[in-house]
């Protein structure tokens, strides 16, 4: 599965997985009949179940952690792992197969121009169908409020399916990058240092797996962990172009 | 004949309170304590000595407090508390808080170094698999 598309430079598509075998060989076929001309890099986050082998047996780099680190974490060894191929580009979805991999090409479309060097899959762009659970709802509206703050337009800003380029990966192998959910503080966080941000409109498929935003303390942690992380963010970054600017002669 | 004490007069009684000796013996007694436990657990490797300063700093104060109770009442009065086990648990409390903070600071410090750890056990091994393609994976 894993070619170069010609007469382009090296593209890698990275899928995080923990104990989705149910679901994982299913994603793989499907990413296989999409010819999206990357190199599919599976990082197995320290699976119970036979993640791993699935991801192998279909060709795919499979990137095993030693034990479970966090989705954040397990993004991040993909990208480690696209710096060390010297990929241009790198798409990121997700294992529970609600990201359609024949998107990912229109999805990347605006960074193989040149117009952004990054964009995140919308599901809400336009009309798509997705229903989210009034918390998720809430939760969405307010990290898009917060972006907006800071000038950042994203209407889906906890979407996993995203295309990236170099630049962005140079800024997301650091160590601010979270371990468990980079969502809009990372978004921000790349916005902030002059990275440029666009979406496209992606089809989602429900998924009956519990999310970051689902069930009791969690969320209720995930908010406000991404409050925190953000308003840090956007105090870093303050007090970075503060330091530019005094540096300036 | 009742005589009514004012609030200030009463915090004098408090603090003019006989100096009992057993108190010291016990401060004496934990400050020993604690010293022979940070000791034992260097010697079983159980502590690194790095982490000791804190703890024998803790003791020393529990020595000089012990030895000097007088100096513990001049503190009670400056700060303006009744009693001198208030100060020592308000202190004992700001001390708690700190270390925790403290740390609070270092687990964040070494879980970034576990995970850059971990990444890059997965980033070798995948390195290894593609250089010997018939290796079995390593687990």
């Amino acid at each position: 599965m894993s070619h170069l598309e010609p007469g382009l430079e090296r593209a890698v598509l990275i899928i995080p997985a923990y104990n989705e075998a149910a679901s994982l060989g299913d994603v793989l076929a499907r990413v296989a009949a999409a010819d999206s001309g990357c190199e599919v890099v599976v990082v197995d986050d320290g699976s119970l179940d036979d993640t791993g082998k699935i991801a192998a047996r279909s060709g795919a780099t499979v990137l095993r952690h030693p034990f479970n680190l966090g989705y954040g974490a397990a993004l991040q060894t993909g990208y480690k792992y696209a710096l060390e191929l010297n990929a241009a580009l790198v798409v990121q979805m997700d294992a529970d197969g609600q990201h359609d991999p024949a998107q990912i090409r229109e999805l990347t479309a605006g960074i193989r121009s040149g117009n952004y060097d990054l964009v995140v899959g919308s599901r809400f762009l336009e009309t798509s169908g997705y229903r989210m659970s009034p918390l998720r709802s809430i939760g969405r509206k307010l990290f898009s409020a917060l972006a907006r703050l800071a000038d950042l337009r994203v209407s889906d800003p906890t979407s996993g399916f995203q295309g990236m380029n170099r630049r962005v990966l140079d800024l997301y192998a650091r160590d601010f990058f979270p371990t468990d959910y980079p969502d809009v503080d990372v978004l921000l966080t790349a916005f902030r240092h002059g990275l440029r941000v666009g979406e496209h409109p992606v089809r989602m498929a429900q998924t009956s797996r519990a999310s970051t935003l689902h069930g009791g303390l969690r969320s209720v942690y995930y908010v406000y962990k991404m409050l925190l992380s953000t308003v840090s963010a956007t105090a870093r970054a303050t007090r970075r172009a503060e330091e530019q600017e005094a540096d300036r002669p | 004949m009742n005589e009514t004490l004012t609030p200030e007069q009463l915090r004098e009684v408090f603090l003019a309170a006989a100096d009992p000796g057993s108190a010291r013996v016990l401060a004496l007694t934990c400050s020993l304590l604690l010293v022979s436990v940070v000791l034992w657990l260097v010697y079983r490797r159980g502590l690194r000595e790095e982490y000791t300063p804190i703890w024998m700093g803790v003791a020393l104060a529990l020595v000089l407090v012990s030895v000097r109770l007088d100096w513990l009442y001049v503190l009670t009065r400056a700060i303006g508390a009744w009693t001198a086990s208030s100060l020592i648990f308000f202190l004992g409390e700001i001390f708690l808080v700190v270390i925790c903070l403290n740390y609070a600071v270092r687990l964040s410090r070494t879980g970034v170094q576990i995970k850059n750890l971990a990444q890059e056990v997965a980033l070798l091994r995948a390195r290894l698999e593609r250089l010997d393609p018939g290796q079995q994976p390593l687990r």
